[in-house]
């Protein structure tokens, strides 16, 4: 089954920023509470390395099979039993790291703001939208995203700007106190979660122009790694690092200090609304994918019939997978998320790139 | 014999045999009572026929004035004793071409144009029947349409007669690009239906796929636009208008103009306009004569005011119930003091209020204009004023609803406004049982639900969603008119430039002789 859909290259890196900017709100913790401290804004530099590595493995393969998603290309590169088991793995941790940002959203929400409503309510209500949207098609959802992405700009920017003055720039020195290996230790989490960009071995037949899949991928990479380093310095700039290592959420915190008249306090409903927005854009997308690449697996002709059972799967993964919010960021612990992403890529996108290289050298020699 | 057979009968060809004809067309009218046949004998050979005409759709001097040059007139051109067939080629050809001639032969087409006011004649020993023509029937006047009004603008406003509506765009729109389309439709009615374009500027897979949703229809009858709307339209099942209806010709030119097709039905002041956005159903008429910096301003806040009142009750009730923390503590306590009696949950409160003024609203338009003040004096007045005092409502509640009424009245398309006063319940629910994460995921629902619409082919919530940067000038600016260089790009795309750039107005300066010189 091709996939009909087209999106434009502009459209992908809408989602692709809104989807990494949201899980840097959502992770702003693991920056600072892993060893970083104050120079936790490196780390998010870092950060960017790392992640846009990570995505040239992912989309560089992708983009010489222009037209065929993983499963698809898989099958070519290493026969087609093999093919189904990685994409199997790829669809698995999509899956995870999807039902894992419903759960960390539904947290925030619980603490903050509906002390009263079950958990699930708020995770199944999220994935409901977003496996509505995902029914609709990717061109949909790449519709919502653009309409988003001003509001989810105009948002952040406000609570930003707002806060900006009393930010003081003593909380970030001194600078590189210990050494380089704090700062490489506190990116590593945010870097494994970028392996949601796995999203792009199901997207990138989708794609307008698929050969520019990479660029456009790193541009949007590129912009939410700024966001995320301002919103570091802003938020440890202000709380200093002792405190924004003390809460869960930091930003929100952060947010809720703000008091600019006597009218305007207590906007931290911006960036809530702003994190929402993005994390719909992102599981929506994965939801997608998902679904997309499970009906190429099983060779349905049609993905929309697995969107709600893979929606009800994933809402129940991600209120049974962690017992509470401290089990939650125990996950986001370097020394346990980065040995789980590395097995993934290690069991999918290693096998790939093996098959695909040796072929490369077998067909050259060939011709030779 | 049911109808549809009786429709079939229609389909006969006319005979020589004028009685058998006469015959047939009585038995088809069943001898109705403005059915008048006027037969005559014409020539030196005393031919028979017959003017035939429905009373009170044709005038009683033009059927004399047809009697006349039949009877009188032929005997002055000196023919001696001309044959049926050549009498009849002599009244087509030399004595009533100056009547709008048409020749018919069967049935069909002769009771659709004589139930449509045309004057029939039947000759004996000839198999056709001439049909001498229609003259213009009563109709309304041209008025300014009540419920389209502007402070700036044209003041006519389309009626029910499908040719003057035309005619009002013809006059405004002097090409000869402009292409009207005729359509029948309605097995019983058969009504005209005119589909108008400017050929050349509309995409032609755009005219090709509403004539192909046209020739689709198949219904006995066709009263209003509202028919083929729910025809032709993308999705059946939204509170969204897919297609701008107006009585406004000036409304219709400008669409025109930007390479949008236009459908008149005949018997309607209502004309059609697709395809369309959503942005382009708040736009009203004013926004492109007044000058742009005012309504650039007016624009925006009709935009806020729609969705505030999609938006408001619903995220008053969430915060009220759910997140007094938001407002500033003075202000919570003063809605707390407001609601301090009032024996409802807020949400069921405001939910009753609200429906309160759909009821007036709907009464307000069904009654007379002399009681439909009445009925808002009560409602408005009194109704509230009671429902406060007696503690029923607070007054916090009754500003909501009513700032919410105001900012529904701003939207210039009312099914575009009645869609938002739908949706307000919605967002009322939602917000009443899960707070503003309600309200997060209403808006989400509503938003995928925009964006899979389109409209004739082009998205519907576009330039947002797609997101066309580009296209904003239209949207929640209003540039001026010199730097409304290209047409939208999803409707004009034939010819995207709309004028040459550089047109902007400057001040002459004074060069050194002291003459002005223009400065560019």
């Amino acid at each position: 089954m091709k996939i009909k859909a087209k999106i434009a290259n502009r459209q992908l890196a809408f989602i692709l920023f809104m989807m990494r900017t949201t899980v840097t709100i959502a992770l702003l913790p693991v920056l600072t509470t892993a060893d970083a401290a104050q120079d936790a804004w490196l780390a998010a530099i870092a950060t960017f390395i790392g992640s846009a590595l990570m995505l040239i493995a992912i989309s560089a393969l992708g983009v010489r099979y222009p037209d065929q998603t993983l499963v698809q290309y898989g099958a070519k590169l290493v026969s087609s039993w093999p093919a189904k088991v990685i994409s199997l793995v790829i669809l698995s941790a999509l899956l995870v790291i999807a039902a894992t940002d419903v759960r960390i959203y539904g947290e925030m929400l619980i603490t903050g703001f509906l002390v009263q409503t079950p958990l699930v309510f708020i995770t199944a209500g999220m994935v409901f939208a977003a496996a509505v949207a995902a029914w609709q098609g990717i061109e949909v959802i790449a519709r919502v995203a653009g309409a988003l992405f001003p509001v989810f700009l105009l948002m952040l920017t406000l609570s930003l700007t707002m806060v900006l003055p009393l930010v003081e720039l003593k909380n970030l020195q001194p600078v590189l106190a210990r050494g380089l290996m704090p700062v490489i230790k506190g990116s590593i989490t945010p870097t494994a979660i970028a392996a949601q960009m796995l999203v792009l071995t199901i997207l990138i037949p989708a794609l307008e122009k698929p050969r520019r899949a990479t660029g456009t991928a790193l541009w949007a990479l590129l912009g939410s790694s700024l966001v995320l380093v301002l919103i570091t310095i802003v938020t440890v700039g202000i709380l200093g690092s002792d405190q924004a290592n003390r809460s869960i959420f930091p930003f929100y915190v952060m947010v809720r200090s703000i008091e600019v008249t006597e009218f305007i306090q207590r906007i931290e409903a911006l960036p809530v609304f702003a994190w929402g927005f993005g994390l719909f854009v992102g599981i929506a997308t994965a939801l997608y994918c998902l679904a997309q690449g499970l009906a190429q697996v099983l060779g349905l002709s049609d993905y929309r019939p697995l969107v709600f059972p893979l929606a009800t799967i994933q809402t129940v993964f991600s209120v049974q997978a962690y017992k509470d919010v401290f089990e939650l960021l125990s996950f986001f612990k370097p020394n346990i998320i980065a040995p789980y992403v590395l097995t993934w890529f290690v069991l999918s996108l290693v096998p790939l790139w093996v098959a695909h290289t040796i072929r490369q050298l077998f067909v050259q020699k060939g011709e030779d | 014999m049911v109808i549809s057979d009786r429709q079939a009968r229609l389909n006969t060809e006319l005979s020589h045999n004028l009685d058998a004809n006469i015959n047939i067309i009585t038995e088809l009218y069943g001898n109705s009572a403005d059915l008048t046949i006027h037969p005559f004998k014409a020539g030196p050979d005393q031919i028979p026929g017959a003017v035939i005409v429905l009373e009170g759709l044709v005038r009683e001097d033009s059927i004399k004035a047809i009697q006349r040059v039949i009877l009188v007139d032929s005997l002055k051109l000196g023919l001696e004793a001309p044959k049926p067939q050549e009498f009849y080629q002599l009244l087509k050809e030399r004595l009533l071409p100056n009547y709008d001639l048409t020749e018919l032969d069967n049935f069909d087409q002769l009771c659709e144009n004589l139930s449509a006011g045309h004057k029939i004649l039947l000759l004996t020993g000839v198999a056709k029947a001439l049909d001498c023509g229609v003259e213009g029937y009563q109709t309304r006047a041209i008025e300014e349409p009540t419920a389209e009004t502007v402070i700036r603008g044209p003041r006519e406003g389309f009626i029910e007669n499908i040719r003057t509506n035309t005619a009002m765009i013809r006059r405004r729109l002097k090409t000869p690009n402009l292409w009207i389309e005729s359509y029948t439709i309605g097995d019983l009615t058969r009504t005209e239906i005119n589909l108008a374009y400017v050929k050349g500027l509309t995409n032609e897979k755009l005219v090709a796929e509403v004539r192909s949703r046209l020739q689709r229809i198949d219904i006995d009858g066709i009263l209003e636009s509202g028919y083929i709307e729910e025809f032709i339209e993308d999705d059946p099942f939204t509170v969204f208008p897919q297609m701008i209806r107006t009585e406004r010709p000036d409304l219709i030119t400008a669409g025109l103009l930007e390479g949008r097709i236009a459908v008149f039905t005949e018997g309607t002041p209502f004309v059609l306009l697709a395809p369309i956005n959503l942005w382009e159903l708040l736009q009203a008429p004013d926004d492109y004569y007044e000058r742009a910096t005012i309504a650039m301003f007016i624009r925006n806040l009709r935009i806020f005011a729609y969705w505030s009142s999609i938006l408001l009750p619903g995220v008053y009730v969430a915060i009220v119930n759910f997140h007094h923390e938001f407002l500033p503590t003075e202000l919570a306590l003063r809605i707390a003091a407001t609601r301090e009696g009032v024996p409802f949950p807020v949400l069921v409160e405001v939910l009753i209020m609200e429906l309160a003024f759909e009821m007036l609203r709907e009464a307000g338009i069904r009654l007379p204009q002399a009681i439909g003040s009445a009925i808002s004096i009560v409602g408005a007045l009194i109704l509230g004023e009671a429902a406060i005092r007696a503690g029923l409502a607070s007054p916090a509640v009754i500003i909501i609803v009513a700032m919410t009424a105001i900012a529904s009245f701003t939207v210039p398309a009312f099914d575009l406004g009645i869609s938002g006063r739908l949706l307000l319940f919605v967002f009322l629910v939602l917000g009443g049982t899960i707070g503003l994460f309600g309200i997060q995921l209403g808006l989400l629902l509503l938003l995928i639900h925009l964006c899979s619409l389109r409209s004739f082919g082009t998205p519907y919530f576009v330039p947002m969603g797609p997101l066309v940067v580009a296209d904003w000038g239209d949207v929640f600016i209003r540039t001026w008119w010199w730097k409304m260089l290209r047409r939208p790009r999803l409707v004009g795309s034939q010819e995207l430039e709309r004028q040459p750039p550089g047109q902007r107005p400057r001040p002459k300066s004074r060069d050194e002789d002291g003459d002005y010189e223009n400065k560019s």
